[in-house]
């Protein structure tokens, strides 16, 4: 048991690093370490950054994919991209719908801004959002026909989810029909900011000689413990001031409580950040604690939420326990591999320099995970459901790629370089064993006498056992090469 | 935690959600166990249409009967500027007219006796129909439906629909695991993920998008080193099936079913493309301007189903899934028009049908192997999460309930099973704008369980004993009895 005043071990280390970024690069973990860094020195650390106004921009969604792929390679600020990606599968939207790389760069932009900021910020910017706007039909939502898209994933996706942590129902169909006429006559004007069109705004409120009598009063969340029978009133409490009925509306859903009297946003959006960073099945319990711990159903300051997760017992379970191991994904198993190797991948389209020359979009296409192109509404599905023979595959293929980039350069993997063991004619398979390993943070699973550890001495050897002649190139490049492939390719380096 | 179950899934992963492999049998990984599996020479393919498929769109009313469905259909349709109402008549300019795809054999309503028609983007389905190979199950859903995606799909795909199981694994992945071991591979998803139907944890499920592509990667440079390198390989995935805990074990079995598929099915795709060239092409010319890929990804299970039935070697997938998205037509619908969103897509799916129908007719053709009769032994089911709303809003539709279903095959009854859901205004306004679910055997207008359809799959398709089909789709005990799900006894007259 700890708490923000332990301080962190080498392979605790390691772990808030790689959950927090891309991949521990060894000189990072010493940081931690040779500084004894408490847990929450470290999160306060890793936490304590002014958001960048990087935006992948370009014509080509493909190349701004590569553009965002590339600043999660170089960027220091680790925590944050990690963070936009989390968010940006949270707030899923497709440019497969969108069609606009330019709004998708905004949206990008705005997760980036608000990555760690106040969820209240958050959502009234996402409200605003042009690619969102398009992606969930705010742009075509009239008073004619008010369009429940939007309305719907407001409450079930982005902040309170359809049921509750004891499984009672958050909202009714009702509440998403009278959430769609606030957004009716929200629009995108031709320099892609949004605006109010109360021409296309259904300005009833169920007062008598109001249009669409039959809609009734603009109420929602009846019954609701924080309302009560009668629910709240948005188009009420707005009054003439059409324009502020979705902040009202968001207001009561920041009010909205479960039917255990919790807030309801604040335990969604700690459970939907649990999964992400510590616990894909976490306990009522901990996602209780976390809010309890942060302030965050009255603060709903991110950074505090995630600050209490990253010093909480339950963050490190996977360090000591491995059934508590997530499975890495896509963009985390490219984007840290391509760190650790200290690899550049070459032109605008950011193709490997070996093996199947594929581009990287066209790698993580075949992971499951083109980013700005979520499947759904939804975002991707985590953990296991990231493994399969087609994914799998795709890995191995990235991790054979990676190991066969020859040639010269930042582009190529320098096997000659990467490792601290000296190129000899008696190079001892354990050193290189360890060190390819250790690299890529896994040498626990390939300690001297595991199957593991066997299985790559019998590979280096081919089963000969003895000492490996580097000096002799083909040996070097087939062997060494291989071995960091089949590293890449091991169950272990899928996890973390 | 209370979450959805796909939540769950999604999040948990079936590894952790649902338990793990038995201990690994992947000691032998090139072990093929024989198959007498209920399933026989028989193939199953399910064609998901993602997204919430429009229904009053798909299986048209084209006149009233004895009923008023036509006059219903076109005061709910008839409306906005986008307007989403199909005509009767061939249509004009860019837009047809449900004449177009109108059958020549009988097509009515049991219920109110109205003629039906195919939404004229459906055109091989009408042929289909009218050559006795297409069965429609009208008002297909269950009891208090769900209009979330997520949720709804969940239960589509667990067939569980009041969770009394409580499980994330598909219903065909509880047939399967059931009776498949971890060895066997009965069962392939058309796409980078295993579709959740599929989904179960006992047995081996391949993801393949495109058989050309499944080869096992390895550094070309040094070949007389792939030996050593797959020794290794197949060595610590061995380990991670055999001693690995939680996801690391999940991986480890999917690993070493991945590297031994890739020794066999990869060929299947130069077989194929060699052998059938004919209808290699006829579904690249269905896939033709479309932004979806079900003609292509038909084309993979076909390439597949062609190796079984040969008897190629470790080939021995029975079950298959294939996705096809972008129903969720909140906007930009389109009613006939042939450039509209739901025109091109229910003209890539019924035309690539048809030609993966007429791919293994002929491929029956003058044979004595597996391959004989062969389109008598493949049923396609197509199914979507839920329909969508009876009265559009402006050129699209927001999420409804109850849709048709179709089950394709020239061991399917054609013909038209069930009831056109109720679309009467009063009722559909009483029921939130969607069709009321009903199931009292009394209401003329009443629905069809989805368990209903897969029961009757399970019972009379694959072949499965009732009692094991009872426990596969559990009845739910706090159904009110006089709306007893299990109307039909798995008995739907489909085959």
């Amino acid at each position: 048991m700890g708490d923000q005043n332990s301080i962190l071990s080498p392979a605790e280390a390691r772990h808030l690093l790689r959950r927090t970024g891309f991949g521990a690069a060894q000189r990072d973990i010493e940081r931690i370490t040779d500084g004894e860094e408490t847990r929450g020195e470290a999160a306060d650390r890793l936490l304590g950054f002014t958001p960048t106004t990087f935006r992948p921009r370009n014509n080509d969604m493909e190349i701004a994919h590569n553009k965002w792929i590339k600043y999660m390679v170089r960027t220091p600020l680790q925590l944050q991209e990690k963070a936009v990606l989390f968010w940006h599968d949270h707030f899923a939207t497709s440019n497969d719908v969108v069609g606009d790389p330019h709004q998708m760069a905004a949206q990008n932009l705005t997760l980036r801004q608000h990555c760690k900021s106040d969820f209240r910020a958050m959502m009234h910017a996402i409200n605003r959002d042009p690619a969102m706007m398009d992606f969930l039909d705010t742009v075509r939502n009239r008073k004619e026909n008010p369009n429940e898209n939007y309305g719907r994933e407001v409450l079930e996706l982005f902040c309170l989810g359809v049921y509750d942590l004891d499984g009672q129902p958050n909202y009714s169909q009702d509440d998403i029909v009278q959430i769609a006429r606030a957004f009716t006559g929200w629009r995108v004007d031709q320099r892609d900011e949004a605006y109010f069109d109360v021409g296309r705004h259904d300005r009833g409120t169920g007062n008598p000689g109001d249009p669409y009598p039959e809609r009734g009063p603009k109420v929602i969340f009846k019954d609701n413990p924080a309302f009560g029978p009668a629910g709240y009133d948005y188009g009420a409490a707005a009054g003439t001031n059409y324009e502020l009925e979705i902040d009202e509306v968001m207001n009561a859903i920041f009010a909205h409580q479960d039917s255990a009297g919790r807030n309801t946003v604040a335990h969604w959006v700690a459970y939907r950040l649990i999964t992400f960073y510590a616990d894909p099945n976490p306990s009522v319990a901990y996602v209780e604690a976390m809010v309890a711990a942060s302030g965050f159903d009255t603060s709903f300051a991110v950074a505090d939420l995630l600050r209490a997760i990253f010093v909480s017992d339950e963050f490190y379970a996977p360090v000591t326990d491995p059934t508590k191991r997530s499975v890495k994904w896509p963009v985390d198993f490219v984007v840290s591999t391509l760190r650790l190797a200290e690899m550049k991948l070459r032109s605008r389209y950011q193709y490997i320099n070996g093996g199947s020359y594929d581009t990287i979009f066209d790698e993580l296409s075949n992971m499951g995970q083109t980013l700005f192109e979520p499947p759904s509404v939804f975002g991707w599905d985590w953990e296991s459901s990231w493994v399969n023979s087609s994914t799998l595959l795709a890995r191995f293929g990235f991790a054979r790629d990676v190991s066969a980039a020859r040639g010269r350069g930042k582009t190529t993997l320098r096997v000659e370089k990467l490792f601290d063991f000296a190129i000899s004619s008696n190079v001892d398979p354990d050193v290189v064993i360890d060190d390819v390993t250790k690299l890529f943070g896994v040498d626990d699973a390939f300690q001297p006498g595991s199957n593991n550890h066997d299985a790559l001495v019998d590979y280096l050897t081919d089963g000969g056992g003895g000492l490996l002649d580097f000096s002799d190139y083909e040996t070097r490049d087939k062997k060494l090469r291989g071995v960091v492939a089949l590293v890449l390719q091991s169950p272990a380096y899928m996890v973390h | 935690m209370a979450l959805t179950r796909r939540q769950f899934l999604r999040r948990g992963g079936i590894a952790t959600a649902g338990g793990i492999f038995a201990p690994s049998l992947f000691g032998s990984p090139f072990l093929q166990r024989a198959m007498a599996q209920t399933i026989g020479d028989r193939y199953f393919i399910s064609l998901y249409l993602n997204g919430g498929n429009d229904g009053l769109n798909t299986v048209v009313p084209y006149d009233n009967g004895a009923g008023s469905l036509r006059t219903h259909y076109e005061a709910a349709r008839n409306s906005g500027a986008g307007g989403l109402f199909l005509d009767n008549g061939p249509g004009s300019g860019n837009t047809q007219g449900l004449d177009q795809a109108l059958p020549a054999t009988p097509f009515l309503d049991p219920n109110t006796g109205a003629q039906l028609s195919f939404h004229p983007g459906l055109q091989a389905f009408r042929d289909l129909y009218d050559a006795g190979h297409l069965a429609v199950i009208q008002g297909c859903g269950y009891p208090d439906p769900n209009l979330s995606h997520e949720v709804a799909t969940s239960i589509w795909e667990t067939g569980d629909p009041l969770g009394a199981l409580a499980t994330s694994k598909g219903w065909v992945g509880r047939h399967l695991e059931a009776e498949y071991a971890p060895t066997d591979i009965p069962a392939v998803s058309i796409a980078n993920l295993i579709a959740g139907q599929l989904q179960q944890t006992g047995t081996s499920v391949l993801a393949i998008q495109r058989l050309q592509r499944f080869g096992f990667p390895l550094d070309e440079e040094w070949d007389d080193d792939y030996a050593a390198k797959m020794a290794a390989f197949e060595a610590m995935y061995g380990d991670a099936a055999n001693t690995g805990v939680g996801t690391e074990q999940f991986i480890g079995n999917s690993g070493l079913a991945t590297s031994q598929a890739t020794e066999n099915y990869p060929q299947l795709h130069g077989d194929y493309v060699s052998e059938r060239a004919v209808f290699n092409a006829m579904y690249d010319n269905v896939a033709l301007g479309t932004q979806t890929s079900t003609a292509r990804d038909l084309r993979e299970v076909a390439k597949i189903i062609y190796g079984v039935a040969k008897g190629e070697p470790g080939i021995s997938a029975r079950f298959f899934h294939v996705a096809n998205g972008g129903y969720d037509t909140h906007s930009d619908q389109g009613g006939g028009q042939i450039d509209g969103r739901h025109y091109a897509l229910h003209r890539e799916v019924a035309s690539a049908i048809k030609v993966f129908f007429d791919d293994l007719t002929d491929m029956a053709q003058g044979q004595s192997d597996g391959r004989q009769n062969l389109p008598e032994k493949v049923c396609v089911m197509v199914w979507s999460e839920f329909s969508r709303r009876i009265i559009q809003n402006d050129n699209g539709t927001d999420h409804g309930t109850q849709a048709p279903m179709f089950l394709i095959g020239h061991g399917v009854n054609g013909g038209v099973i069930g009831n056109h859901p109720n679309i009467a205004p009063l009722v559909i306004e009483d029921h939130d704008g969607n069709t009321p679910y009903s199931q009292a055997p009394a209401d003329p207008f009443r629905s069809t369980d989805l368990r209903d359809v897969y029961g009757t799959i399970l019972k009379h398709w694959l072949n499965v004993p009732v009692p094991t089909v009872n426990a596969i789709l559990p009845v739910d005990a706090i159904v009110d009895p006089t709306n007893y799900w299990n109307v039909a006894n798995f008995d739907l007259p489909l085959f």
